[in-house]
């Protein structure tokens, strides 16, 4: 009897989503990345960090699936653990920026001409800059360190949700519902932050994805260059760093991390992609 | 004179953006500068200065005046081209760099060269086979490309090509004894100079593989924004009068639909060239070769901030200039933006 009734309501949510197999595709991997991120550390053995230099740049085998390192480290288990500080950094970066333009956008859209013309044209000079250069002054100028990278692509990375938050905010402001909140005499605080606000997020739930995409790419080349994460960190970026010296002769050492980055980047990516289509389907024409 | 006043107004805009973009770049600087762990003057001295060495730069610094007036001699300093001094090469940063641009602009030129020779003709037919088999190969190509890092990619290709396959050079950018006298800097450009062919022949051999890393970096964007472009071209009404009066297929698309979907495109690869100068620190390394990006990053390695600093001012700027002056150019070669800047603001 139960299965008469559950049927139909399986069936109707199933149609409510309809994802396609390719869009199963992209969520499985960004679901199996982030458990690996969670919990792919927790079984990771003690070795990690250490070196066992009688056991370096062996290939991949049974014991050491990707091989080890010049420090004779499982390359493999390495991957797993860089996960968990390239994804947990990813996701802060893009969290705190993503403040700081909820912030801006939020000042500019509520507050006075002058004020909204001044963080327009800061925002302008920030679209205006190459990102990841200036970012590497910032990190280079704290000290490098997987910390500074993070602040430094946190201050530099919010002019675009500031930009695209302040318009949507505005046009949020001309909907019937504020006047009829201004009407009821709401404050102006509680109008922007209670009905206008919680109203324009939209953009960033279809930015995130995508945002977190690029950041993993960003964060890793900051610290080949050696901005970011430091050695023995098990940070993808500064694992190819110290590894591109064993290119020639121990190729996994490198191949490894750099296929872990493209395929998080790609992951992330296409689920932006994914949720932006979804949220305005007139984008699938292209 | 609506038309010149237009002109001038949009040009002032264009200009005053650009003027404080670079201020606001200085500032970014100068709080970096002034982020720095421990005492400047120190910094600024090097590691091994004297007690003396370190007063006298604090005096040349102006460090013990007020930030206030630090930052606006430091604005000064900046205008007379002074970007600080490096503590590796104890040369004025501006210096160290403008010996180096040339060959960052020799691979920023070649990049961008590849960059529209492989993005252009994929972009058209997967425009025009759109839904069919190229074009789903190449979005998946495009998307893949996208999310490969720079430098991974210089690594691997380097390892496959130069090192296995042995089809090009690894690292350098010349053959030992096949270099032209240095006139500019950049090694193509003086083997042109003293008119030694094998010279330009080896000079690009070694810029090949560099070259094509850093526009497999750009032409994902330049493919992406081609086609979308080239699909709402495709559906005017003015492409299906060509193809009714009897164009073939090429002929249409390459004189007709083309034309009318570059300017996106044009407009994209000029702000692609500035943010090439800043891309060069992923691959100039990789492939040892000299050059702007080669430079921050062996500024990073040694601890040498005051380089990075102004490797950051430095390339900062040129970006700022690059896009000031594609802005310019897109003036005049597209009419629409002319008639469009004459309803004020566009945005």
């Amino acid at each position: 009897m139960s299965q008469v009734i559950t049927a139909p309501v399986a069936a109707a949510s199933r149609r409510k989503f309809n994802f396609s197999a390719f869009e199963y595709f992209v969520l499985t991997l960004v679901v199996l990345l982030l458990a690996i991120a969670i919990f792919g550390p927790l079984f990771a053995p003690a070795s990690v960090f250490k070196s066992d230099i009688g056991n370096s740049l062996m290939p991949p085998n049974a014991a050491n699936w990707l091989g080890t390192d010049d420090q004779g480290r499982d390359v493999f288990w390495r991957l797993i653990v860089g996960a968990r500080t390239t994804l947990l950094s990813s996701f802060l970066v893009v969290t705190l920026y993503s403040l700081i333009g909820v912030a801006l956008a939020t000042i500019a859209a509520a507050g006075p001409r002058w004020l909204d013309e001044a963080l327009m044209r800061l925002t302008d000079i920030g679209l205006a800059l190459p990102g990841m250069i200036v970012a590497l002054g910032f990190a280079a100028a704290m000290g490098p360190s997987l910390q500074s990278a993070i602040i430094a692509m946190a201050i530099t990375g919010w002019p675009i949700t500031a930009r695209l938050l302040r318009g949507i905010m505005r046009q949020t402001i001309e909907l019937p519902f504020v006047a009829g909140a201004q009407v009821l005499g709401v404050s102006k605080w509680r109008l922007m932050t209670k009905h206008i606000l919680p109203n324009s997020l939209d953009v960033l739930v279809v930015k995130w994805a995508g945002d977190i995409g690029t950041t993993v790419l960003v964060l890793a080349s900051l610290s080949f260059i050696g901005v970011g994460a430091q050695p023995p960190s098990a940070e993808w970026g500064a694992t190819i760093a110290s590894a591109r010296g064993y290119v020639s002769s121990a190729w996994w050492t490198v191949v490894a991390p750099g296929a872990a980055v493209a395929i998080t980047s790609i992951a992330f990516g296409l689920l932006g992609d994914m949720i932006q289509i979804r949220r305005n389907p007139s984008l699938r024409e292209n | 004179m609506p038309a010149f006043r237009a002109y001038a107004w949009f040009l002032a805009r264009r200009l005053g953006l650009a003027l404080l973009t670079l201020w606001g770049l200085a500032t970014l600087v100068f709080l970096m500068i002034k982020l720095l762990p421990g005492d400047e003057a120190q910094m600024a001295a090097g590691a091994d200065a004297s007690a003396a060495q370190i007063e006298a730069v604090r005096q040349r610094l102006g460090l013990d005046a007020p930030v206030i007036v630090q930052y606006v001699r430091f604005l000064g300093r900046l205008l007379h081209g002074d970007l600080g001094t490096s503590n590796v090469t104890l040369q004025p940063v501006l210096a160290d760099l403008e010996k180096v641009l040339p060959s960052t602009l020799e691979l920023v030129f070649f990049a961008m060269f590849f960059n529209l020779l492989i993005a252009i003709p994929i972009g058209v037919i997967a425009a025009y086979r759109r839904g069919g088999v190229f074009d789903g190969a190449s979005r998946i190509g495009a998307v893949v490309l996208g999310g490969m890092p720079a430098f991974w990619l210089a690594l691997v290709l380097q390892y496959v090509l130069g090192s296995l396959w042995r089809v090009v050079p690894i690292s350098g950018q010349n053959s030992f004894g096949n270099a032209a006298p240095v006139m500019s800097g950049a090694p193509t450009l003086d083997a042109l100079l003293a008119g030694n062919a094998a010279s330009f022949v080896d000079g690009m051999y070694h810029v090949l593989l560099p070259a094509l890393v850093l526009a497999a970096l750009f032409s994902t964007q330049i493919f992406r924004t081609l086609r979308a472009a080239l699909l709402g071209v495709l559906r005017s009404d003015f492409i299906i009068a060509v193809r009714a009066k009897g164009a073939t297929a090429r002929h249409m698309l390459v004189r007709h639909a083309l034309p009318n979907s570059l300017n996106p495109v044009l407009t994209l690869a000029g702000t692609q060239a500035g943010a090439m100068i800043g891309s060069a620190v992923l691959v100039e390394t990789v492939f040892a070769r000299k050059g702007i990006g080669a430079y921050m990053f062996n500024g990073v390695a040694q601890k040498d901030t005051f380089a990075v600093l102004g490797s950051v001012m430095f390339i900062g700027t040129a970006v700022c200039l690059v896009n000031l002056i594609v802005d310019i150019l897109q003036l005049f070669v597209d009419p629409r933006i002319r008639s469009a800047q004459f309803g004020g603001r566009t945005q």
